[in-house]
Formats: C-alpha cells, structure tokens, sequence
C-alpha cells in the first residue's frame, strides 16, 4: 500500500479529460433540475393549497410517494420498468425527469412551510387593502417566503449535485459513470475516484460556504441588503413584543 | 355611512357576535370598547369582510356589502371592492416588511387600483407627509419605532381614499410613550371628518374624539351613548364595572 494506490499522477492526468466532459453535464443536470424543482415546486406548494380536492389528493399521493422511496429506485423505476407498460422515456430525459420530480417533492415541502409560517396578519393587511387572493400571494407572501428558505433551498441545490451521480445507474455520462467506466478500463479505481471526489468537493464546498453566507445574509434585516439608504441602518426595537 | 343589521358571527361552536345592530354616520366617530373577547375586534373585521358574518347584512353606503339580495355570496371581485373602500389599521400595524415605507403606502393604490407610479407617488408622500413621516421614505419598517410604523399603517390604508377607516386597538402593542403620536394622528383625521370606527382601551381619547360610544361584551352592545353621558353617567352595571375597573386602572398609571 502507498499513496500511489489512492492517486496516480500519471493516471490521474490522463483520466482528467474525460472526467471534465462528465463534469459539464453533472453541472448542467444540476443546473436543468435545480431550475425546474425550484419551480416545479412552488406550483405544486400552491396546488396543494386549492380547494380543489382531486387535485389536493393526486398531489398528495405524488408528494409522500417520492419523499418516501429511494431517488436510485425511482430512476431504476422510470428507466427500466416503464418500457414494460409501453412508456419509453431516453436515459437522458428520464434522468431530468426522476431528478425533477424527486426534488419538486421535498421542495414544494419547503415552499409549503414557508408560506404557513408568514403571519396572519399580512394576509390581514394585504386583504383588507383590497388586494386580491393571487396579489397578495404574489407580492406580499411569496417575497417574505421565499427570502426566508433561500438558505435550505442553496443547500438542497448542493444535494441535487451530488445526487446527479445516482443517474450514472441509468447510463447517463455525468462524472461519475465516466469515472466507474475509466476505472474499469485501467482496474485502478481509487486514482479515478479521488479524481471525481475532488471535483465534487470542488464544486459542492463553495456551495455549502454559500449557504452559511446566506444564512447569516438573512437573519440580518431587510434595510442591510438595501442600497437606498444612506444612513447606516441600526436596529430599532419595533415595539411588539406584546405579541 | 355604514350600517349593520342583526350581524351574528359564529366560530365553531362559539357565539362571537349576537345579532349586532350598528349605525356609523358619515362623518362620525365611534368609540367601540369592552372586555377583550366581547367581540369587538370581530365586529370591525365583519364590516372590512375579513371575517364573513354567519348571519345579518351590512351595507357599506348603501351598497350591500357581501351578500347579494338573493343570499349569495359575492364573488373575490366584489369582496376585494368592498374592502378596497373601508381601510383597516391592526394592533400589530401588519407593514410588509420586505417594502420600503413608501413601497408600503403604495401598495393599495399599486396593487389593487393598478394606478401608474406617477399617478400615485405625489399622492403617497404627500399622506406619508400628514403622519409625520416623509423623511423615513426609503427606511424599511424594521427601522422605524412601532409608534412610527403605525403610523406608516395609517398612511398606507389612506392611500386607498377609504370613505371610512377602522382601527383595531392600534396602539395597544405600543410602547407608553408611543401612544400619544399615533392618537394625534387619529384625532387629526377625526378633525378633517373622517368616518372612523375606534376600538380601544384609550378612554381619554374616546371621551375626547368620539361622537358616539359603545360598550360591548359577550358579543352584545350593552350601552351606547354620547361620551360625556357614558363616561358620566353609566346605565348598565357591567359598563359601570369595566369603567371602575379601566379608570382605577388609568388612574394609577399617572
């Protein structure tokens, strides 16, 4: 056992290239899925909020059955065993589509807790202005929503970059099939695999800096992100501590 | 003018309110007072449509205001139109956070007239001006003292034009010494002819501003009268108990 066991530079070196390649569509997968859940979820959270009861149900029924299986069986799932009832789906889409749904499902969870958790009282105010159900969720309860989950939502984002290594079961090219198929040409696995680790690390760590950043980012006020005003901005108590 | 007629509003199994019939002039200024849990916060939020009445109607000039003749009840549009007429100021002021001060007071005319910025800035800042406030413009609520936001509250309901406004116990989440500025406020509206209703725990003012006075509990009016006659002379012993009771209260405080 030496170091060149876990990483060969010389092997290193020449798995580099395609490694990169997988590295661009691990990125663009996690860019594709990120931007559709994100979406995806905040349409499926205001769904779940009708009165209308089929769909209240069917989105139900959705979001319990992908919170609650493996991400890999669903991909296994959508790729292999949807052919048998005459649904043929190509590799690539059912890997955006199991991701999509897959994190859709947790982030409508997400969505759905911070909208509950903006007060009463704004809906009181927004309402009694006159503002109209769609209004007041667009431009008074989303916007506080939203600020407060931009954290949880960041480091979702950064589990969606890891998870895309799971579609490499559904022989989708991203890192990590690339690294298992070099490995298995060259039966050196570990030098490819430190490879690939580290350029996970490299993309995931600065994502996880960006959510504490964030984190702190939001527990400061509105004012601090705000270039209008001049003074610098300090914090007042508001006076309803009564609450 | 707005009136209410044989308004009961139930949650549940509770009673809130018992066929209340009320009258608000135009013009005039009702002081709303009683225990808490007598349903006074209930009543101003049935005029404003917040909460639906379970019985009764009321009309808000004339025009009834969320239940048509044939019992119906209105549709989003005609419930919003109602409220968009009636501005309402809470106890915990309810400013949305993420908007500046003016953003705030711009909302109504914003969002619910769809009027063009140039159409309502001038307008916004100048009411933002009568509370006292157009240098804190571009502050966020956050950074103004609760005594301020309420008063921003104030502004941002007055935005709307509102043919009358109701306050519900505005300035019970207040600091002592925020009361004053926001009560100077309400007194200086009372002054330009204001149709208001006032439910507080502020005697002195009711005694002062008031036109008219109600005492409410368990969901009832138990005594109405003009505020000297009230305060002076009570008729009924539950109004004369919650009266002993506040002003001992009042009087220690001083």
């Amino acid at each position: 056992m030496n170091f060149l066991t876990i990483l060969n530079p010389g092997l290193a070196w020449q798995a580099l290239p395609t490694i990169l390649k997988g590295l661009v569509l691990t990125l663009s997968l996690t860019a594709i899925c990120g931007s559709l859940s994100l979406i995806l979820g905040i349409l499926i959270a205001l769904a779940r909020r009708s009165n209308h009861r089929v769909l209240k149900i069917c989105i139900g029924a959705y979001v319990q059955l992908f919170r609650s299986t493996p991400l890999m069986l669903q991909l296994v799932y959508i790729y292999f065993a949807l052919p048998f009832i005459g649904i043929r789906i190509p590799a690539l889409l059912s890997g955006i589509l199991g991701l999509t749904l897959h994190y859709s499902a947790y982030l409508c969870e997400v969505y759905r807790g911070a909208i509950e958790g903006v007060p009463r009282g704004q809906w009181d105010a927004a309402a009694a202005l006159g503002m109209r159900n769609r209004v007041i969720m667009a431009r008074v309860i989303l916007p506080q929503a939203i600020r407060m989950i931009i954290p949880a939502l960041t480091n979702y984002m950064v589990a969606l970059l890891k998870d895309t290594s799971l579609v490499s079961v559904i022989t989708i090219q991203e890192m990590m099939f690339r690294g298992q198929i070099f490995a298995a040409q060259t039966y050196d696995y570990f030098t490819v695999y430190t490879v690939v680790f580290f350029f996970y690390f490299a993309v995931g760590f600065p994502g996880i800096k960006l959510v504490d950043y964030l984190e702190k980012k939001m527990k400061r006020g509105y004012a601090e992100r705000s270039v209008i005003t001049d003074e610098p901005s300090v914090n007042i108590p508001v006076g309803n501590e009564n609450d | 003018m707005i009136e209410l007629v044989g308004i009961s509003k139930q949650f549940g199994e509770d009673l809130v309110l018992k066929d209340i019939s009320l009258t608000i002039a135009t013009g005039e200024v009702l002081g709303i007072i009683g225990p808490s849990g007598s349903g006074k916060s209930t009543l101003l939020r049935c005029i404003n449509n917040l909460e639906i009445p379970t019985e009764g109607e009321i009309k808000i000039d004339g025009k009834l205001a969320y239940r048509s003749e044939d019992g119906k009840n209105f549709s989003e549009t005609d419930v919003s139109l109602t409220r968009s007429k009636v501005g309402m100021v809470f106890q915990h002021f309810n400013l949305f956070p993420h908007m500046t001060v003016l953003q705030n007071v711009c909302a109504g005319p914003r969002y619910v007239l769809k009027m063009s910025e140039e159409q309502y800035r001038d307008d916004a800042i100048a009411i933002l001006a009568s509370v006292g406030l157009a240098e804190k413009r571009d502050q966020y609520p956050e950074q103004l003292s609760g005594g301020q936001q309420q008063r921003v509250a104030i502004a941002r309901a007055l935005a709307m034009k509102p043919e009358a406004m109701l306050f519900d116990e505005v300035t019970s989440a207040l600091d002592p010494e925020l009361v004053g500025e926001v009560l100077a406020v309400l007194r200086q509206l009372a002054d330009e002819g204001m149709t208001m209703g006032v439910v507080t725990h502020e005697m002195g003012f009711v005694r002062q501003v008031a036109d008219r006075v109600i005492f409410m509990a368990d969901g009832r009016i138990v005594e109405e009268n003009s505020p000297g006659e009230f305060f002076d002379h009570p008729k009924h012993d539950r109004t004369k108990a919650f009266l002993s009771s506040v002003l001992s209260h009042e009087k220690s405080n001083d």
